[in-house]
């Protein structure tokens, strides 16, 4: 018997920004491969030990066309984390980004994780968005960043090191409050994607 | 050759045909003439001595004489009518006897020793002697003859000295009556005597060998066994005789009939009777009889149980309503009573008396302790002056029997010591002719108990649960649709009141209240629907609205506020408009003024989305699911912990009955067509056993598909009174959007419930085999089994009503859907695809995509080949996507959806020729081209249905998103871009 904490993980970014292929790249070098079916590139999981316990990750991949901005909400909620993905070669981009961390602090579920990845460091040359820009907003909002580099794995790791840090850190609080919540009587929340379960794992 | 013996017997045949003849001619018809010859005066009897021929018609005499008036005489006289038949026949049978030994002594060579009717007929001429000893014993022991001789004393007394010339045991002695009996009596022992004596040295005389020795034996046998029973009813009859001139004639009048035989008298062996008082006690051979002054305390043997008593010089005696003991000075005397009583109680049963003749063995066996017999009930009590017909056992009623009123009242069913206890049917007949309240329930300890029908005469219809004779628990009551105020209640009960959840429908007010009943009152929270559509929450006290409360009118106004009974808004409230307006203030009204109101109207808010409309819920939270349909869960919780009895499955689970509401004739109601609880009996072992052998995932699933749709199953039973309340609450005037929260809430409880039955069964049937019971399953595995394996099971006889609230909910996003679709229909697959924005490389037609980017002028080839790809596009996966409403089952749903998605990535893949993983930028425009063009109707309904029965631990994971995903198509082909922007006309 090894717990799992399930983390559910919303991408977001414009269209072309290379959400998807991030994950791809998270996932690609899997170990329990053959454990959980996929939809294409759209979700994915992805189990990753951590001390006693096993990190899933469910990642829900948006569509980042501007028209289909309106059904995002739906994709997001319930989520621990949002993955929020520029281009750094794309000042556009940057700028969704900001549309999307201003969306999810209004309607995005509470105390949801954001990480933001500038994706295509490779491609630093053409690069429009300074990581000082980038590094300065994470900070004001509070959220993780990093550069990442899809096509050449970097970084990768780290970003969803970072996730499960602060999903950690925020799971904690959040079960102090429901702690807090039964002791006075009220009713706890009801199943959350990120709070602990126990399940038999296989090996 | 012949032997003297058989001589012997032709003489003795020869007398006692005479001696036969001159009792018919000189006692039997005089006696029988005693009726009118006071009038014809003295008849003259031609009297031959020697033989005469009996003649058929020689009773004529008789039958023509006129009855006589006093009972008495009449009973008298018909007995010596009986006598008189009886001597008819005896003498004919000597006759024959006779003749068949004139034959063999004329013929001894060719008429074999066999011929004789003694020997080969030895049965019917012993029966023929009982027949006469049986009317001969009757007339002496009510002194026929004493009483026919004092009706022409004369007559008799100037007989007396012919008739002691003609019959040799004729005495000088005594009245004439008693005389007479012993003539009678005489010749006859004698005659048996002599038979027995010539049949058994007629043995002697044939050897060993000879084929007529054993008939010889038999024959011998029987008289010899006639003789000493004939001696026995004789004395009897004697002592019985004897007994009437020691009682007054007023007991004599009581106690003297034909049949009655005494066998004991407490005056010859002497006992005493406590607690009850009795100065003589007399055992007649059916009843016995306790005499104290002028009472007469009779209890017939048949329900009489011996029992020993404490010491040796007692024992005691179980009656339907009377336990006494008969106590003797010394022991002897006890066991004297104790055989003669149980011996009678033996022979009572029996039907018939205790000796070889008779064809009964000489063992002395116990009376059976269970019995069938019938009782009239005097004591005060719910049983006085009622009927009781069959079982009983240590003097009460037990087993099956009828149970009859004087006025009127009839039970048929089972008993249990000495009360209805099982199944039973009661009918309790009313005032106006032919009209019956029948209740076919169950008792216990003499009142309803579990579950029962009762149909009564008002033409109402109760199907429930009972305790201690009430209403108690679960249960509907119904009347027809005729009578004037139709009303139907389906909800719990208490002490024959409703109390606790229930819903009544009034159907001529046209409304359904939903809610907590008190006292038979409304009481507490409570939700009211209509058949206007208009539905309100509020609080009850003793059938009236108190306080706040929320209506919530057709056109999605809702109203927060006080209001009464017929809708007129009373005091402060809000009206929260469709629009977004709201209303605030004072409401009043007086009589023809209308609707005042003082307060402030806001114009400024913004149309509330669908969203929160659809939140609008009634009764959520104020009926505890868990607890809701306690009444129903009860029983069935009650019968496995006490283990699964066969015997109680129906009490506590229920039977089906046809309507017999047609049916008014008691007769009818008396016959309850149900399967019969025995066959359950043996049957539960079975469901058991069939539950052990299906436990693996695959079976378990088809096991429990079998018992749910089977409706003598506990399972299938608990199944479809859940329903029925499901029916009560959800469907006619039920399908009100405002409940559907109310309603999927109820189906996934039921669902949990079932599964908590099975598992109980269950854990029963591996007790039942000694088996360790399986652990207690955590709360994710139990999860995970009510939503996939029993909630697909148990949907379906849910899913109208429960869809229909759900299209009811979504009724205006499905419409703003269908517009969608309809409108995207009229794209061709190329355009749409376009629209979509969906990426050309991954278009299914490449080689068509260059076609269509051709110059415009070429359009004919352009037209060709666009219809021809008209279908092609995705069609497998919008096929596949269409497979979702040919199931009820949420899971498979999902999987339909899996499968679709599957669909859309091989076409992808085959387009792209290699495998593609599509990103959500290229699968949602994919994803709505294909629901698009599945044209699902109701497509709201259906995933938000899905999405309340998916089990909570998918949350988050595949099925979520895939469901998200549609969820998300469905959403944006609502929108406006979608419904109306058309297709440039070309």
């Amino acid at each position: 018997m090894m717990a799992i904490r399930e983390l559910k993980v919303c991408l977001l970014g414009d269209t072309g920004v290379g959400k998807s292929s991030i994950v791809c790249r998270f996932v690609q070098d899997h170990f329990d491969h053959n454990i959980s079916p996929t939809i294409g590139a759209s979700f994915m999981t992805k189990t990753v030990p951590c001390g006693n316990e096993l990190h899933k990750f469910l990642i829900w991949d948006t569509a980042g066309q501007e028209r289909f901005h309106s059904l995002a909400p739906m994709y997001y909620r319930g989520s621990a984390a949002a993955v929020i993905v520029y281009d750094i070669t794309k000042q556009d981009s940057f700028h969704t980004l900001k549309k999307w961390v201003k969306e999810l602090k209004e309607h995005g579920p509470e105390n949801i994780v954001m990480a933001i990845a500038g994706n295509k460091c490779d491609l630093s040359d053409i690069r429009e968005v300074p990581l000082k820009d980038a590094k300065e907003y994470a900070e004001s909002i509070g959220a993780v960043v990093v550069e990442t580099s899809a096509k050449n794995a970097i970084n990768i790791e780290e970003l969803f090191q970072g996730i499960r840090q602060n999903c950690l850190e925020n799971g904690l609080r959040k079960l102090c409050t429901a702690l807090w919540r039964t002791q006075i009587g009220g009713s706890s929340s009801c199943r959350n994607p990120s709070s602990l379960h126990v399940c038999p794992v296989s090996g | 050759m012949c032997s003297p013996e058989e001589a012997a017997l032709l003489r003795l045949e020869e007398v006692f045909s005479a001696t036969l003849a001159r009792i018919n001619s000189f006692v039997l018809q005089p006696l029988l003439e005693a009726g009118h010859d006071w009038k014809a005066g003295c008849p003259v009897y031609e009297v031959t001595l020697g033989r005469c021929l009996p003649l058929g018609g020689s009773v004529g005499a008789s039958v023509n004489a006129p009855e006589p008036s006093d009972p008495w005489g009449r009973e008298c006289l018909q007995l010596l009518q009986q006598l008189h038949r009886s001597s008819q026949q005896l003498w004919e049978v000597t006759e024959e006897s006779l003749h068949s030994l004139q034959e063999r002594l004329r013929h001894p060579d060719s008429i074999s020793l066999e011929s004789l009717l003694l020997l080969h007929c030895a049965d019917r001429v012993l029966q023929v002697h009982l027949e006469y000893i049986e009317s001969y014993t009757s007339c002496v022991a009510v002194q026929a003859f004493q009483k026919a001789v004092k009706r022409r004393s004369e007559y008799w007394q100037g007989q007396r000295k012919v008739l002691q010339q003609l019959l040799s045991g004729m005495s000088s002695e005594g009245s004439v009556g008693t005389a007479l009996v012993q003539a009678l009596r005489q010749p006859l022992t004698h005659h048996v005597h002599q038979y027995v004596l010539l049949l058994l040295s007629l043995g002697d005389t044939v050897g060993e060998r000879h084929p007529t020795r054993e008939l010889l034996v038999h024959a011998a046998t029987v008289f010899g066994n006639l003789q000493s029973f004939m001696r026995q009813e004789l004395d009897q009859a004697m002592a019985t005789q004897a007994l009437w001139h020691t009682l007054s004639s007023r007991l004599r009048d009581v106690l003297c009939t034909p049949a009655h035989r005494l066998l004991q008298d407490s005056q010859d062996i002497p006992v005493t009777v406590t607690p009850l008082r009795a100065e003589r006690v007399l055992l007649f051979d059916d009843a016995l009889v306790l005499l104290q002054g002028h009472s007469v305390h009779t209890f017939d043997l048949k329900l009489v149980w011996v029992e020993p008593g404490q010491d040796r010089c007692m024992f005691h005696l179980l009656t339907p309503e009377e336990e006494f003991s008969l106590c003797s000075k010394d022991p002897q005397c006890r066991v004297a009573w104790q055989w003669k009583v149980t011996q009678a109680v033996c022979q009572t049963l029996r039907g018939k008396k205790d000796f070889p003749v008779l064809g009964a063995g000489l063992e002395l066996s116990e009376p059976p302790t269970c019995r069938c017999g019938a009782y009239t009930f005097r004591a005060e009590g719910r049983f006085s002056q009622a009927t009781y017909e069959g079982e009983w056992y240590w003097g009460r009623p037990h087993g099956k029997g009828t149970l009859k009123w004087p006025d009127g009242r009839n039970h048929v069913g089972d008993f249990c010591q000495g009360l209805e206890h099982g199944f039973g049917i009661r009918l309790v007949p009313q005032a106006s002719e032919d009209k019956f309240d029948c209740y076919k329930c169950h008792w216990r300890e003499g009142s309803m108990c579990g579950y029962g029908i009762c149909e009564y005469s008002t033409s109402e219809v109760y199907k429930g649960y009972f305790q201690e004779g009430l209403r108690h628990g679960f249960g509907v009551l119904e009347s027809t649709p005729q009578t004037p105020q139709p009303c139907r209640y389906t909800g719990h009960w208490e002490r024959g009141q409703r109390s606790g959840y229930g819903i009544e429908e009034d159907s001529d007010r046209g409304e359904r209240y939903i809610g907590m009943w008190q006292a038979d009152q409304r009481h507490g929270p409570g939700v009211m629907v209509t058949q206007a559509g208009v539905c309100y929450q509020a609080t009850f006290q003793a059938d009236k609205m108190v306080g706040p409360g929320i209506l919530l009118s057709e056109d999605d106004s809702l109203y927060e506020g006080t209001f009464t009974r017929d809708l007129t808004f009373v005091g402060k409230g809000k009206v929260t408009f469709p629009n977004g307006f709201t209303l605030e203030g004072s409401f009043g009204s007086g009589a023809g003024r209308g609707l005042h109101i003082q307060g402030v109207l806001d114009t400024a808010a913004l149309p509330s989305d669908p969203g929160s409309t659809r939140k609008r819920q009634l009764g959520l939270g104020v009926f505890p699911v868990e607890s809701r349909w306690q009444g129903v869960y009860g029983p069935f919780q009650d019968f496995v912990q006490a283990g699964c009895p066969g015997d109680l499955q129906e009490a506590l689970l229920g039977f089906h009955v046809q309507s017999s509401r047609e049916l008014r004739k008691s007769q009818e109601y008396l016959c309850c067509e149900r399967t019969h609880p025995e066959d359950h009996a043996g049957r539960m072992e079975d469901i058991l056993e069939e539950l052990l052998q299906h436990r693996a995932p695959e079976a378990l699933q088809q096991c429990l598909r079998k018992a749910l749709n089977n409706s003598l199953h506990p399972l299938g039973k608990l199944l479809r009174t859940l329903m029925l309340t499901f029916q009560a609450t959800y469907s006619g005037i039920g399908a009100n959007k405002h409940l559907q929260g109310l309603a999927q809430e109820e189906v996934k409880q039921h669902a949990q419930e079932l599964w908590a039955a099975y598992r109980c069964l269950l854990q029963v049937a591996l007790q039942c085999k000694g088996q360790a019971p399986e652990e207690d399953e955590d709360a994710e595995t139990r999860d995970l089994q009510v939503h996939r394996l029993v909630l697909p099971l148990v949907l379906p006889s849910f899913y109208s009503e429960l869809f229909t609230l759900y299209l009811l909910l979504h009724e205006r996003e499905d419409s703003l859907y269908s517009q969608g679709i309809a409108n995207l229909s009229l794209f061709p697959d190329t355009k749409l695809l376009e629209f979509l924005d969906v990426q050309k490389h991954l278009w299914p037609l490449k080689d068509l995509t260059l076609t269509t980017n051709q110059p415009p002028g070429d359009h004919l080839p352009h037209f060709t080949r666009y219809s021809l790809v008209r279908d092609k596009c995705f069609l497998s996966a919008t096929e596949c996507l269409q497979k979702m409403i040919t199931t009820v089952d949420p899971w498979e749903k999902l999987e339909v959806l899996e499968r679709t998605y599957g669909e859309i990535e091989a076409t992808v893949s085959r387009v792209l020729g290699q495998e593609h993983k599509l990103p959500m930028d290229d699968l949602l425009p994919l994803l709505i081209y294909v629901v698009s063009r599945a044209q699902i109707q109701h497509l709201g309904a259906e995933i938000h249905l899905i999405r309340d029965m998916m089990a909570p631990i998918h949350t988050g994971g595949l099925y979520d998103f895939l469901l998200t995903a549609l969820e998300s198509c469905y959403e944006h082909i609502q929108k406006e871009d979608m419904r109306l922007h058309r297709l440039p006309s070309r």
